[in-house]
């Protein structure tokens, strides 16, 4: 009985993760043809890869500068609103101040901002109001990752709010009893309880991150450009360059996975949005 | 070879070869650019070879030379325009160098954006390269010039939309023959648009009853991007007759019938109706083919003809990594109806598109002497043919003429000779500076026509009254 | 219980930054809806014109439809993602042999970009040449193509988008199922309740937050995809997938109809809000209150 309904779960799962996967799988073999070979009859069958696409993608020293600022600022950013939105959830939690609840709403609304409109107000704040002389947070990494904040704070509020409620407040008031200082029963106390939570939030938020593609092409010229914005290269009036596109989609998965991979089993515990616990 | 390969290549060739060209003027591009050390110069544009060839080998060279850094962003071809536009608009200085599309020259000379390249060079006399003359591009430059012959952007490509066959299909002896019993003529390529339907018609019916994947024309017909509605105004309706989008700036910008317009006239409707025709004997990719889609089909040896940008005939017909019918591509010019050819040649009309681009520089750039010097730097005569073979791309008379893409001229079936000779046929858009403005307003509802959703005259009748109502609204239509 | 001030200074960081790149913004957006502003008209500078736009908007054919298309890719995609996320989340609540590999398998598709998505899809859906169009007819006799066909193409859509976000329901109800008490379950099956009583009357209740919360992200993030469909169909065949994300952005980058498409911004974004907020009043607000 046992074994049986392990086989099904495997049949089952085999079938779902080749749904799942077929798309990858698809980026990948577009990556491996060269791009005569693209509009013949699809083969499921990778047969005889070609690998120039790898090479040109891996010599391009400009690629290189995008991964290394895309890595930068997704983390960056990642870290910034993972932390601040802790901070935050834990006013929102803890503390009785008055509307806080009208504010934890008002958060979320900055995420819903049709991205398209913005760019303008974005753009004219950044290159006038917020610079000094010569220098402008446009095209800057810090400029980013503060513009990310924008859909990411309110994600890792929304997240991390009901892993902070969880705790409970019998919890910090005992420190407190105990002489503890509010720093104190917030870095030991309640930080190490959440770090399922935050791991998410942190993943999450990275994503997110990693994967903006709007933004960046406005906001960014040429020292704080993104992987994304780098792959929009390859679209052009004289044909789109599906194979180094592909590549390069290849080349970001690689980080992505290993952030990914790192945190699997801190999300299947921590992701608890919503799942108020009484 | 790939065209990537050959940028790289021809970087090291051209460093050669312009070592020994440009040896008198070394020096004083040298003394020029003196006072000019360590500047980093901006440009902005589309990543297309040509684009590319700057990027990569050009500006490393000039930077050598001079000491000036180019920094060129590459970017997609919606994203060049906003990015641009933003800068001007905001006068924000971020680029030294913009791209001007040809069709967009008129929104920005309208706006001002620019600066006036030849005053600026007589103004500055030190800074005039003794080996830039503004008579050395082709008549494609005037595209970039105002009302009094002033330059405002340095060209740096032109292609023709031509019609491109595939000379080893008409050229077949069976496949002549087989056409010759079924039509009672020569195949050969068309000249009317009753000669291209029935080739097309042919290839068509010959691709399903021989089991290939070959069909009588390519169609630039995708249903939710511009590129449809390009082909269709470009390079459809003026071999109609139908010239300027069918609105008359003389007159009030009509573009309806009713008030002196043609868009949606009878020529506009037997253009779009032949149209739908040919779009449905192609391809079946065709109803989501944009540019670059119409390329690789006729790359892939999908179609035995087609309306193609000459920015991917060159490529189809010589660059074997991305093309299967290299050496087989022949080009010709579009199907015109009755007259059309005469008023063309009598300047009153247009055969197809005359397509391409400049660099301009400006207002709100900050280091303009600089880029003065690299745009004089790229417009060079020595400098063209090398990046005529890489990037097939002609601006200058000089180049037809020189030995390396006379050559590459042949592989490219005669397309070079076809620009030097039948160029002033075509035209390039309007003169309009709300271009992209009346397209988007009226795109939709041409869409709605390639779906069937609406009848040909009453779609047209539609995006007529869309077009006039944006007029108005814009403030050109009183 | 503590300082009030202490609360506000952790929460400030947050403020200020959402206040200088999230308000600030939204200011100047409504500011330019109320004006009429083209800079490639004959005056391109800001015109003031009061309500005009606002008026517009209401007999906007072309707006009102991409509202309608945007309502139901929302509600077909979001409502898919959901179902299906239940059930895999069910599914994995199991267990078997190589769970934690078929689980990281399952969550992949959220580290790819959208506008690479969109590219991936496009590829695999190109008629006549794309994997898919291909084999439905070579296997099945049926004709697939995006650019004719306004019903492939929205399906196509939704199909690509619940292939891209449903792992993001079912980890967020994975959660939500792992934290359940067990009592209530036990005592149900001691009362002899069937399968589909017990879902209804013990587990759908008491991951409705859960439920809620994920609807909700995935709501607003649907209503503002662009990259995936921009890459896809550009909003066609027609104006079949020209969600409202997608015709904002037509609105105010070529046609740089910045005056207009601002209104329909802040129209958008003041729907959203209204649906979000009784979303959020209705099931949510009151277990926080609770606490």
């Amino acid at each position: 009985m046992k074994k049986k309904s392990a086989i099904v779960g495997i049949v089952f799962w085999t079938l779902v993760s080749f749904l799942t996967l077929f798309p990858i799988y698809w980026l990948f073999v577009i990556s491996v043809k060269p791009a005569v070979q693209l509009f013949s009859t699809p083969d499921i069958i990778l047969s005889d890869p070609y690998w120039g696409n790898y090479a040109k993608v891996w010599g391009d020293r400009l690629l290189r500068s995008y991964m290394l600022n895309s890595v930068i600022i997704s983390t960056g950013n990642a870290l910034l609103c993972t932390i601040l939105g802790f901070l935050a959830c834990y006013a929102l939690s803890r503390f009785n101040m008055s509307g806080k609840e009208s504010i934890f709403f008002w958060t979320i609304t900055n995420r819903m901002a049709p991205p398209a409109v913005f760019l303008l107000p974005m753009f004219l704040l950044m290159t006038t109001v917020y610079a000094v002389g010569e220098w402008s947070l446009l095209d800057t990494r810090i400029g980013m990752i503060l513009v990310y904040c924008t859909f990411n704070l309110p994600f890792a509020i929304w997240t991390l709010r009901p892993t902070v409620d969880g705790i409970p407040k019998e919890l910090d008031e005992a420190a407190y009893v105990d002489g503890a200082s509010s720093w104190k029963v917030i870095t030991e106390i309640i930080f190490p309880l959440c770090r399922p939570g935050l791991a998410v939030t942190l993943i999450l938020t990275w994503v997110f991150a990693w994967n903006e593609y709007l933004l960046a092409a406005t906001l960014t010229n040429f020292n704080a450009r993104t992987l994304t914005t780098g792959l929009s290269e390859y679209v052009t009036t004289t044909g789109t360059e599906w194979g180094i596109m592909a590549a390069i989609s290849v080349f970001t998965l690689i980080p992505a996975l290993i952030v990914f991979g790192l945190v699997q089993k801190h999300i299947v515990a921590g992701l608890t949005f919503g799942a108020v616990k009484g | 070879m790939s065209f990537a390969f050959k940028i790289g290549a021809s970087a090291l060739a051209l460093t050669v070869a312009a070592t020994a060209a440009v040896a008198d003027g070394h020096a004083w591009w040298q003394k020029a650019a003196e006072p000019y050390q360590g500047v980093t110069i901006r440009g902005v544009t589309e990543s297309s070879p040509p684009s590319l060839y700057i990027r990569e080998v050009l500006a490393p060279q000039f930077e050598e030379l001079t000491g000036i850094r180019v920094d060129v962003e590459t970017t997609s071809w919606d994203q060049m325009f906003d990015k641009g536009i933003k800068d001007m608009e905001a006068g924000t200085g971020i680029y030294d160098m913009v791209y001007i599309e040809q069709d967009i020259i008129y929104s920005y000379l309208a706006r001002d954006f620019l600066t006036n390249l030849t005053a600026f060079l007589a103004d500055n006399p030190d800074l005039q390269a003794p080996n830039y003359d503004e008579g050395n591009f082709t008549t494609f430059a005037d595209y970039f010039k105002d009302a009094d012959g002033n330059l405002y952007g340095v060209p740096m490509e032109a292609f023709l939309k031509v019609y491109l066959y595939r000379k080893d299909l008409f050229g077949d002896a069976d496949i002549q023959a087989a056409f010759k019993e079924k039509t009672g003529r020569d195949l050969v390529p068309a000249t009317t648009h009753d000669e291209y339907s029935e080739i097309a018609q042919f290839f068509t019916d010959y691709g399903k009853e021989n089991d290939l994947e070959l069909w009588g024309t390519t169609a630039q017909a995708h249903t939710g991007h511009v590129a449809s509605w390009y082909e269709y105004y470009e390079s459809v309706a003026p071999t109609f007759g139908v010239y300027n989008w069918g609105i008359d700036a003389d007159n009030n910008y009509a573009a309806s019938v009713a008030n002196g317009g043609a868009m949606n006239g009878p020529e506009a409707v037997e253009a779009m109706t032949w149209w739908l025709s040919m779009r449905d004997i192609a391809p079946p990719e065709s109803p989501a083919s944009t540019w670059t889609e119409v390329g690789t089909t006729f790359g892939a040896g999908r179609a035995a003809q087609g309306l193609v940008y000459g920015e991917n005939a060159g490529w189809i017909a010589a660059d074997d990594s991305k093309s299967l019918v290299v050496g087989k591509v022949g080009v010709a010019l579009p199907p015109l109806a009755d007259g059309v050819l005469d008023a063309a040649e009598a300047g009153e009309g247009y055969i197809g598109y005359y397509d391409g681009g400049a660099f301009g520089m400006p207002h709100s750039s900050k280091n303009k002497e600089a880029t003065a010097l690299f745009l004089q730097f790229i417009a060079q005569n020595e400098v063209q043919p090398d990046w005529a073979v890489a990037a097939p791309r002609v601006t200058h008379t000089a180049t037809y003429d020189d030995p390396k893409v006379v050559a590459f001229n042949e592989e490219l079936g005669g397309y070079y000779d076809l620009i030097r000779d039948k160029g002033y046929l075509f035209a390039g858009a309007p003169a309009y500076p709300f271009h992209a403005q009346v397209r988007e307003a009226t795109a939709p509802i041409f869409y709605q026509i390639l779906t069937g959703d609406l009848g040909v005259q009453d779609g047209l009748d539609q995006m007529a009254t869309a077009a006039e109502s944006t007029l108005t609204e814009l403030g050109y239509r009183k | 219980m503590q300082s009030k001030r202490l609360g506000w200074i952790f929460l400030a960081p947050t403020l200020v930054i959402l206040f200088f790149f999230g308000v600030l913004p939204f200011i100047y957006v409504v500011y330019v809806s109320f004006h009429q502003w083209n800079p490639f008209a004959v005056n391109p500078e800001m015109v003031f014109n009061g309500a005009d736009n606002f008026r517009q908007i209401v007999f906007d054919q072309a707006f009102l439809n991409s509202l309608g298309v945007t309502v139901l890719f929302v509600v077909f995609a979001v409502l898919s993602e959901l179902i299906l996320g239940y059930f895999l989340a069910q599914a994995f609540m199991r267990d078997f042999p190589g769970k934690a590999i078929f689980r990281t398998i399952h969550t992949l598709p959220l580290i790819v970009a959208p506008i690479i998505v969109g590219s991936v899809w496009k590829l695999m859906t190109t008629p006549s040449i794309g994997i898919i169009p291909h084999y439905l007819d070579e296997w099945f006799g049926i004709t697939m193509n995006i650019g004719t066909s306004a019903t492939a193409a929205f399906a196509t859509i939704v199909i690509m988008d619940v292939w891209h976000w449903t792992p993001l329901v079912t980890l967020t109800l994975i959660a939500a199922l792992v934290s359940l008490p067990p009592d209530p379950f036990e005592q149900a099956q001691i009362d002899g309740a069937g399968k589909r009583q017990i879902f209804w009357h013990i587990t759908l209740p008491m991951i409705a937050p859960a439920v809620v919360a994920t609807v909700f992200i995935r709501l607003m993030d649907a209503l503002r995809t662009v990259d995936e469909v921009w890459m896809l169909t550009g909003g066609g065949p027609g104006s079949a997938t020209r969600f409202v994300g997608v015709h904002i952005f037509k609105e105010v980058f070529p046609k740089t109809n910045y005056g207009y498409g601002s209104t329909i911004s802040v129209i958008v974004l003041y729907l959203t809000i209204v649906v979000c907020w009784l979303l959020y009043v209705t099931m949510l607000a009151p277990r926080n209150k609770k606490d």
